[in-house]
């Protein structure tokens, strides 16, 4: 597994306490009530979760305006401590939107308490390989700037 | 793969803001230098030149025939991460929203059982919480 810098970074406190937060990420029907974008379903009987590590989460997404796409999510456990971390491999295919390839992306995600009862979440995220080969880190760090220069516009 | 000296024309072709531009023009659509020129208020010749340092770190390229050279953005492996990066920007600004909502409805739900298993009296069993799985 590389350690490289992730490419994607995200941090988001939430008025709850940290065991909810994380339940909503380790509890099949905590996960089908927030998962992906509003419209989005996860059928209940297609979600199989063994949150350790060495485990795994697996569920399917069926997006509402196109029934037909069924997207397989199949993430792999690596690290995972009680409350606090979550870290594995994402693999994602099925039938996918168009022009998307099935891909595999590594995902860790941190809960720390914060004051008064609330928990931040940090969501780390690496480019799937087909993007991000062993020889390219230079190619994305400079992504990264032409990415911001594109949204600055 | 791209080379050391690859990368480090790559870098300093990104660290100008002119040049940057320059890049954002072109990913909306190939251009001539003339078509550059309006845009960023700079002389023709300065666009030349930084037209130069990025076709040297193959960020563009220029079509050879005619009398117009149009330059055109080479960085697809760039743009294709970088729209994978904001497509999952989305996707967990989105889902986060939910979350965030969700969150705020379990506890209120917690909330009003409390209430109602406690009784005016406050004397409820409150381990006695609406989800099972609350006390795993």
């Amino acid at each position: 597994m590389k350690t490289e810098t992730p490419q994607l970074a995200i941090s988001r406190v939430f008025d709850a306490p940290r065991a909810l937060v994380y339940r909503a990420f380790t509890d099949p029907d905590h996960l089908a009530a927030w998962w992906g974008p509003v419209g989005n379903s996860l059928p209940r009987d297609e979600i199989e979760f063994d949150v350790r590590p060495g485990g795994f989460q697996r569920w399917t997404e069926v997006n509402a305006a196109e029934p037909g796409l069924r997207v397989q999510i199949h993430v792999d456990l690596i690290d995972v401590a009680d409350g606090e971390l979550l870290e594995g491999v994402m693999h994602v295919s099925g039938r996918l939107p168009e022009g998307v390839e099935p891909f595999a992306t590594r995902l860790r995600i941190e809960f720390h308490d914060e004051a008064d009862g609330r928990t931040r979440l940090e969501i780390r995220q690496w480019l799937p390989e087909h993007l991000a080969g062993p020889s390219q880190e230079g190619w994305r760090q400079a992504f990264t700037k032409l990415d911001a220069t594109l949204i600055e516009r | 793969m791209a080379g050391t000296d690859q990368l480090s024309a790559v870098f300093s072709a990104l660290s100008d803001p002119t040049r940057r531009a320059i890049l954002a023009e072109l990913a909306e659509r190939d251009a001539t230098v003339t078509e550059l020129t309006a845009p960023l208020s700079i002389s023709m010749p300065a666009v030349s030149r930084h037209l130069k340092v990025l076709e040297r770190a193959a960020l563009i390229s220029r079509s050879r025939s005619g009398k117009w050279r149009a330059s055109r953005l080479e960085a697809a492996p760039l743009r294709e991460a970088a729209d994978w990066i904001e497509r999952y920007r989305r996707f967990w600004d989105t889902s986060l929203t939910r979350l965030d909502a969700h969150l705020a409805a379990v506890q209120a739900a917690e909330r009003a059982t409390d209430r109602t298993v406690d009784g005016p009296d406050g004397r409820g069993p409150r381990g006695d919480r609406m989800n099972p799985r609350e006390n795993e």
